[in-house]
This record gives C-alpha cells, sequence and structure tokens, in this order.
C-alpha cells in the first residue's frame, strides 16, 4: 500500500515535471526525449492500475511510433538538428488561463465521493470481446476516421503538387 | 486490490490538461503545438484507464473505460500523423513551421 502510493507519487511527480520540461526547453530535439520520458511515465500509471494491455499499447503507440514520428519531423524541417528554438514570451494570459483550468479541475475532483469499487484487472480477453462485440461500431468509426486521414496526409507530401 | 486515491488520478488529469493548453496557448512551433495536444490528450486517456481500472467489469458496469481509451489512442496517432503531414507541407512551401507565420490557409 505505502509503497504503491510512493509508485504514485514518483510516477505523477515524473510526469507533470517532463511534460513541462518538453514544452519549456529550447532544443527541439531534447523536447521529444522529455516527451517519450512523458509517455512512459503514463504508461507506468497503467501498470500500476493494473492495465498492463493499456500499458503496452502506450509504450508501443506513444513511447514508440508518436515519438519516432515527431523526431522524423524535426529532422526534415531544419537545416541543424540542435538549432535554438527562438524564445517566447509567456504571457500573463495564458499561465492565468491554465492555472485557472487546474484550479477548477483539481476543485471538482476534490469534491466527488470516494470510489465505491476498488482498483482491480480485468482479462484482455474480456476487454477484446467488448471491443469488437459491443463497442465494435467505435473500432469501425475509428476505421473509417483513420482512413480518409491517411489518404488526406499522403495528398499533402506528395511531390509535385501544384 | 490496491486502494490508490480516486482524487489523486484525477487531480494529476487537471494538473496534465493545465499544462498541455499552456503549451497550445504559448508554443507558436508547430512540432511543439502537436506535443502539447498530446500532453492534453493524454491527461483525457489517462481519466478513461483510471475509471477504467475502478469500474471496468464490476457487475452493473461494462468495460466503456478501457474501450474508449484503446479508441482514443488509435485516434490521436491518427492526428499526430496529420499533423505532421500539415507540418512537411509548410515546411516546403513557407520554409518554416512557425504558425504565426503561417497566415494563408491553402498549402
Amino acid at each position: 500500500m505505502i509503497l504503491e502510493l510512493l509508485a504514485f507519487l514518483v510516477l505523477a511527480v515524473t510526469a507533470a515535471v517532463t511534460a513541462l520540461a518538453a514544452l519549456l526547453v529550447r532544443e527541439l530535439v531534447h523536447t521529444i526525449v522529455w516527451v517519450a520520458l512523458f509517455f512512459v511515465s503514463l504508461a507506468g500509471f497503467y501498470f500500476l492500475v493494473s492495465a498492463p494491455f493499456l500499458g503496452v499499447l502506450q509504450l508501443g503507440v506513444y513511447a514508440g511510433a508518436v515519438t519516432i514520428l515527431l523526431l522524423f519531423g524535426v529532422m526534415v524541417t531544419r537545416k541543424r538538428i540542435f538549432a535554438h528554438e527562438a524564445a517566447t514570451g509567456l504571457g500573463p494570459a495564458p499561465v492565468a488561463l491554465s492555472l485557472l483550468i487546474v484550479v477548477v479541475l483539481a476543485t471538482a475532483a476534490s469534491t466527488i465521493p470516494a470510489a465505491t469499487s476498488q482498483i482491480h484487472s480485468y482479462s484482455v480477453s474480456a476487454l477484446s470481446t467488448a471491443l469488437f462485440n459491443q463497442y465494435g461500431a467505435w473500432l469501425l468509426l475509428l476505421g473509417l476516421v483513420m482512413l480518409p486521414a491517411l489518404a488526406g496526409a499522403i495528398y499533402l507530401v506528395r511531390e509535385g503538387r501544384e | 486490490m490496491t486502494d490508490l486515491p480516486l482524487a489523486g488520478f484525477l487531480a494529476l488529469s487537471a494538473v496534465l490538461l493545465g499544462i498541455g493548453i499552456f503549451g497550445i496557448l504559448t508554443r507558436r512551433n508547430f512540432i511543439l503545438l502537436l506535443i502539447a495536444i498530446e500532453v492534453a490528450i493524454n491527461s483525457a486517456i489517462l481519466n478513461f484507464v483510471v475509471f477504467g481500472a475502478y469500474w471496468g467489469g464490476v457487475p452493473g458496469y461494462g468495460l466503456e473505460g478501457p474501450s474508449v481509451a484503446v479508441v482514443l489512442i488509435g485516434l490521436a496517432a491518427t492526428e499526430v500523423a496529420v499533423g505532421l503531414a500539415i507540418v512537411l507541407a509548410l515546411n516546403r512551401l513557407r520554409g518554416s513551421i512557425n504558425v504565426a507565420e503561417a497566415t494563408v490557409l491553402k498549402l
């Protein structure tokens, strides 16, 4: 119990710090490293709440594919890969707005009643059965979104388009 | 099995959403903007996974939480792919991926 609370606190601090660092460091390549650590810490959360399938999915899709895709985007769009970003000022309005959102949501989170159930694991086969029978329409819709997205991405990057 | 506080997860999710919105509002680089959006989406996915871990499979509740999480992970990955296609097109046409300079919608 104490050990799990400790793991939760360490992962929470890691997630918040790496997310903030990813958005504040000046080199884009360092940003990619920080955001990869952020994704890995979220996968750690999923393992902590007994959802290993989603943890592996998070590691494979985010820490693997999305990170490499972002790195590829950095590589092809700049001449010197470790060039510094121009410093952008942190205006008071964005900081105030995001702090307001955090305060409002954290207040709302503290008022919800205690959980009536405990964290437990469910079998992956039950999840896949639900995903392909009960919620099959969602997967179908996801496929219908992905297909035009793929076609649109190919259309945007193809050579000789005028 | 374990009894971690539900409010702790929700507060962390609120903090991550705040960080994501802060990044969306302040960053001018398209790739950083995509990363900020990813941070915000991941805070939502964390909520679905945590609620699914508490109530998923309990009699009277289904497995909506993890199912939505799987669909959302796929959707967010699609969004990154389209975003990077726009980054490449923007870089070829303007020579820069600063969103403040992309004032014409036609790529």
